[in-house]
């Protein structure tokens, strides 16, 4: 029973007093794919840098209305 | 529609943290990749671009369940109308038919949707990109999404870009796509329907226009006589756009391109391809629709054998409505006025065997009317 009890306050300690959530896992505000995606002057760059090698995807022989 | 420049399309807004139902999820929990990778081009190996297409279970199915239940009988996602059509039209030699196969995965088949590219970004078709940073919409915007692949014809007809026409009156009343076009209507509900006609939740004139047959209603008269005889269309629509001859190929570098002719705005009533409980009326707007005997030529010759078995007037819903036309003027503005009607005259000779059964022969042509109601 006081068992019980302890592992019930740790459970209240934890929800009130560490902010966020949880059970939520590593923040993904620290990953790379966030870092770069939301930074529009890395976008740039990098979109930039695949445009010099990428080859153009849509054909210039369509015509008409799709 | 503008295209957005590349790094737009890729640009998420640091919000989607607030989202309280996806800020939660990392982005490799459903794209992949290595989120630890301080090089972009490596930590991009194994990314995948759309994770809800083909199978949406993995990134959407643990929370909307009901939703990807029937996700793949979602019209927007099976594409079945297309295969079912050009299966009838098509030559049963097996040869023959893996060309084809070949042909629709590489042209026809591109133009699907999912779950991100109507609530997450544009559809690939029309060049991708995020909508608003990777947020989440409840509700696709209608001219990034909707009328990004279905512009051409419903777009400029709703928009009334077509010359000489009108908006539709449900635009000028702020109306947007899913007003009519629900969520239950685009995310399947478990059936394979053959067309989106059939569709049990696609939407009906009278889900709204609830009163139109009550003896109290205005022109109820008109809309009684008229009522299974002629479609919402043939009365209310405005002349729309109709297309021919299109031709797919890939160019010396290997690219896919479609060449169609120019289209031509018309207004044609037509006997009912495909009449039902649900759609038993006798006329119906018909619209000339892209496909020919040499669509696929390319790949194969002779691809579309059974070419006259099914119309090349189509059925069609045209989103040009408006409560006064010129066809609903008078009873003899319609009445007797064979040029509004599909006569043999107006099909070409070579798909006149293909749309016998749409045709209007001359003594089915409503007869001019003395009597006129109030």
């Amino acid at each position: 029973m006081k068992c019980l009890r302890l592992i019930g306050l740790a459970i209240a300690f934890c929800l009130i007093f560490i902010p966020g959530n949880p059970f939520k896992g590593e923040a993904y505000e620290d990953t790379q794919c966030f870092k770069c995606h939301t930074s529009a002057k890395k976008l740039i760059e990098i979109t930039r840098e695949i445009a010099k090698t990428r080859p153009a995807l849509k054909s210039a022989e369509t015509k008409g209305e799709g | 529609m503008e295209p957005l420049a590349p790094h737009e399309k890729i640009f998420v807004d640091s919000d989607i943290v607030d989202d309280e139902n996806h800020g939660e999820i990392a982005c490799h929990e459903c794209h992949g990749g290595n989120p630890d990778d301080l090089n972009w081009k490596t930590a991009h190996n194994g990314v995948v671009k759309d994770p809800t297409y083909p199978d949406a279970t993995t990134a959407c199915g643990d929370c909307h369940d009901e939703i990807n239940e029937n996700y793949k009988t979602s019209l927007h996602v099976s594409l079945r109308p297309y295969k079912l059509i050009t299966d009838k039209r098509a030559s049963t030699n097996a040869f023959i038919r893996n060309k084809l196969a070949c042909a629709m995965n590489t042209h026809c088949y591109k133009c699907h949707s999912s779950c991100g590219q109507c609530h997450i970004s544009r559809p690939d078709s029309v060049e991708g990109g995020f909508l608003d940073g990777h947020l989440f919409q409840k509700k696709p915007p209608m001219q990034e999404v909707c009328t990004a692949c279905h512009g051409a014809r419903v777009g400029k007809e709703y928009f009334g870009e077509n010359k000489g026409a009108l908006p539709d009156v449900h635009r000028e009343k702020y109306m947007k796509c899913d007003k009519c076009h629900t969520g239950d209507e685009m995310h399947g509900d478990g059936k394979d329907y053959a067309n989106r006609y059939e569709v049990e939740d696609g939407p009906k004139c009278t889900d709204c226009h609830k009163e139109i047959y009550k003896r109290e209603a205005e022109n109820v008269i008109t809309h009684r006589i008229h009522k299974d005889k002629a479609s919402c269309h043939v009365c209310h629509a405005q002349p729309y756009k109709n297309c021919s001859a299109c031709h797919v190929g890939k160019d010396k570098n290997g690219l896919p391109f479609y060449q169609s002719k120019a289209s031509w705005l018309d207004f044609k009533i037509g006997l009912n391809p495909l009449k039902s409980e649900k759609r038993p009326e006798r006329f119906v707007t018909l619209r000339h629709i892209p496909v020919d005997r040499g669509t696929f030529d390319f790949y194969v010759k002779e691809a579309l054998r059974n070419f006259d078995s099914l119309p090349t007037w189509k059925l069609a819903t045209p989103h040009s409505i408006r409560r006064k036309t010129q066809q609903n003027s008078s009873c003899n503005a319609c009445h007797g006025n064979e040029s509004l009607f599909l006569l043999e005259k107006d099909v070409e000779d070579k798909e006149k065997k293909a749309n016998k059964d749409v045709i209007v022969p001359a003594n089915l042509i409503p007869r001019k009317q003395k009597w006129q109601p109030k």
